[in-house]
């Protein structure tokens, strides 16, 4: 049992980590929050990393590697707010031709969901839609939707699909469904985990800078226990996300219907709780559209839509429980 | 990042679990909650047991009669224990995971041979005298004096909190040896045999109503100066030494009764009729509070894998064991809260009542009012993390004195 990052690890964290440090700098965040186009040029830079393929076999031109790689680096998108449909992504790249390359843009949709909202929808190729029995995937080309005006998310474009669907091309069966949808609740509660960070780390920035009182705001212990507490959320979600996506790569080693419930709601309630503290750090500083603030907050609310909601994941874990005990080694 | 366990910690837990499920049904019923000298005799007399069978100071090293065993098979003996509910630590706490570790890494050899296999044998017990009623979350301003006078300190001063006071052989003593010194700076840590003349242990009700704690009242003291741990006015540094040994698996047993816990209070819920006649738990709002405590105490497992990890590869998880009290404090009290929703008003016993399962939660409920204050306050914790861990600025500080 070891939790620390492996020397590999480690690498393929710091080199994401340097191309995100030079490509999404706060100046690119705030131009892209204010036009609306989509960014091909980025989203082609990330497939040029081989990000897509992190889980996809070597054989077919991915990394080989796991969700536990995955969710290392969807931490470091969710931190620098990258754009666009990332966890869609990750799970379509085995599947969908174009998207390992980023020539094709995938949009997805969980028949559970009733309101038909996609994310991405107004710039995908593709939309997958998840039902129980299994997966569908349908060219956006013909498929009726009527795009938001002012999505939530300036970053995260959204469409709420108005006709019927055709029968769409089947790609995955009803255990992948279910995969997709675990995979897509770690990786998503991993970018959560990374709002919650960057946010924070955005909150702690501006703490040791702005001056009130004539001293630092961040000596003020009600500012330092507002940090300190954001602090506890990304520590505590960072470890149940990591655990959950071990689980997911080792099954034996542990229930991942508990433990990727538990990411989630975790995750979720750090990327929005932290999202608001950084907002309120700011002060009425925070509630402009210039401070990325805002923006952080806003992810995190669009992620804790998807791949079902803390309440939802909790009402899991609760049924659940009685029967459920802590993980221990089968003798 | 690995969930497994090597195939010798498999061995281990398989040899600790045959062991346990040997020895367990021969325990008697632990005492009642007051029987102090009950306590110490079942607390003692489990840790012979350990050690007959070699798992007494487990993370000890072995060259003190320890197992030396490492953070990771640390965490396996603590959850087997925990799962198969073996008597916890008790009476041994401050010697065996305080002034044991304490003596091994800053005693002299003659105060090791003195001390260290009676603590190990379960036949000797400590207790902590370091909190003052003047002192509690600022420990440094410490006023009990120690004045050297030929080979001896003589001390006065209050000490209080003391737990296990009562059945205590010794205790390990934080003294001011010098009054002019800033405060960090005049401190020693000293060996007290309870039985010195003018020490004086006045028993203290705790709010769970039991004299779980006491107040020590040291009247001119005298105490052997070789009973100095560490250089005089060196003590602050020695009562750190042991925070540095943090492994991440303090409140492994802790995490796994507040799992516990909230399975109880689930079934407790499923079985009571609420307020129109169907059970309780048909109450989804109910269901998803169960539902958020319960992702947090997988996520407390979570972090202490994290943080004995970190301890595995030589690092001391000092955020991690301060994020860990912080959210299973906090969590643990709202768990008694939900859980005494749940009993309705048997709640308002802390004794059973006929057909109702609510002392041991009703108890659980008030004795977690400790929690958040025991061992650093949460704001003293955020305060930690601030400045540690985020870089923020220190506190401004006063002294009184």
């Amino acid at each position: 049992m070891d939790l620390t990052l492996s020397p590999d690890q480690l690498d393929l964290r710091a080199g994401l980590v340097e191309f995100l440090d030079a490509q999404w700098t706060p100046e690119r965040l705030r131009a892209g929050a204010s036009s609306p186009t989509p960014d091909h040029d980025s989203w082609r830079r990330l497939s040029e990393l081989g990000l897509f393929g992190v889980t996809v076999p070597e054989s077919a031109g991915g990394m080989g590697l796991g969700c536990a790689e995955a969710a290392i680096l969807c931490e470091e998108l969710g931190r620098y707010l990258v754009p666009g449909p990332l966890v869609p992504s990750l799970l379509a790249a085995d599947r969908v031709p174009g998207v390992l390359t980023g020539d094709c843009l995938v949009a997805l949709l969980d028949r559970r969901d009733p309101t038909a909202v996609a994310e991405h929808l107004p710039n995908a190729t593709h939309l997958v839609v998840i039902e129980d029995s299994g997966l569908l995937l349908h060219p956006v080309e013909g498929l009726k939707s009527v795009v938001a005006q002012q999505p939530l998310d300036p970053l995260t474009p959204v469409a709420v699909l108005a006709g019927p669907l055709g029968s769409g091309e089947r790609i995955g069966s009803a255990q992948d469904a279910a995969r997709w949808r675990e995979v897509g609740a770690v990786l998503t509660a991993a970018l959560q985990t990374g709002v919650a960070r960057g946010a924070l780390e955005l909150a702690t920035q501006y703490a040791t800078e702005r001056v009130q009182f004539g001293r630092v705001i961040g000596s003020f212990q009600a500012i330092k226990h507002l940090l300190a507490e954001a602090l506890v959320r990304v520590d505590l979600a960072r470890a149940a996300v990591h655990v959950a996506a071990l689980t997911l790569d080792d099954p034996g080693a542990g229930d991942s219907a508990e433990t990727v419930a538990a990411a989630k709601v975790l995750a979720d309630d750090a990327a929005a709780a932290n999202g608001r503290t950084c907002v309120q750090v700011h002060g009425g500083m925070g509630f402009t559209w210039e401070v990325l603030a805002h923006l952080y907050l806003k992810r995190a609310w669009v992620q804790q839509s998807a791949f079902g909601s803390a309440d939802e994941h909790a009402l899991g874990l609760a049924e659940r429980l009685p029967d459920a005990m802590l993980q221990a080694e089968a003798e | 990042m690995q969930l497994r366990y090597t195939a010798a910690e498999l061995a281990f837990r398989k040899a600790l679990r045959a062991w346990l499920a040997e020895t367990l049904p021969t325990v008697p019923p632990a005492p009642d909650r007051d029987d102090w000298s009950g306590r110490r005799a079942y607390d003692c007399a489990w840790q012979q047991r350990l050690y007959g069978a070699g798992y007494a100071g487990v993370d000890w090293p072995a060259e003190h009669g320890g197992l030396g065993a490492s953070p990771t098979e640390q965490l396996i003996f603590l959850e087997e224990c925990a799962r198969m509910r073996a008597p916890g630590v008790g009476a041994g706490f401050v010697g065996l995971l305080h002034a044991g570790p304490t003596l091994i890494a800053e005693g002299t050899e003659r105060q090791r041979a003195r001390h260290l296999p009676g603590i190990l044998r379960g036949e000797e017990v400590w207790c902590q005298g370091f909190s003052e009623p003047d002192a509690g979350s600022d420990l440094a301003s410490l006023r009990t004096s120690a004045v050297r006078d030929g080979d001896s300190y003589v001390i006065n001063g209050r000490k209080v909190w003391t737990s296990f006071a009562q059945v205590a052989d010794y205790c390990e003593l934080l003294v001011r040896t010098d009054p002019q010194a800033p405060s960090h700076k005049g401190i020693s840590w000293l060996i007290l045999p309870m039985e010195t003349p003018g020490v004086q242990v006045r028993p203290l009700r705790n709010a769970v109503g039991s004299d779980e704690f006491a107040e020590l009242i040291l009247d001119d003291v005298r105490v052997p100066a070789e009973n100095l741990v560490g250089a005089e006015n060196d003590g602050w540094r020695v009562a750190m030494v042991t925070f540095s040994f943090e492994r991440g698996t303090a409140f492994i047993a802790d995490v796994l009764e507040s799992r516990r816990l909230l399975q109880e209070t689930a079934r407790i819920a499923r079985s009571s009729p609420g307020p129109r006649g169907e059970p309780l738990w048909a109450d989804p709002g109910l269901r998803r509070d169960v539902g958020r405590l319960t992702a947090e105490v997988c996520g407390l497992w979570s972090l202490i894998l994290k943080n004995v990890s970190e301890a595995s590869a030589g690092r001391v998880p000092v955020q991690g064991a301060s994020v860990f009290k912080l959210r299973f404090t906090e969590n643990r009290q709202r768990i008694g809260d939900l859980a005494a929703q749940v009993l309705g008003r048997a709640a308002l016993s802390v004794s059973d009542l006929p057909g109702a399962d609510n002392s041991h939660i009703v108890e659980d409920r008030l004795t977690t009012l400790a929690y958040t204050i025991a061992a650093g306050t949460s704001q003293i914790q955020k305060n930690i993390l601030a400045e540690r861990a985020l870089g923020l600025p220190k506190e401004p500080r006063w002294t009184s004195r």
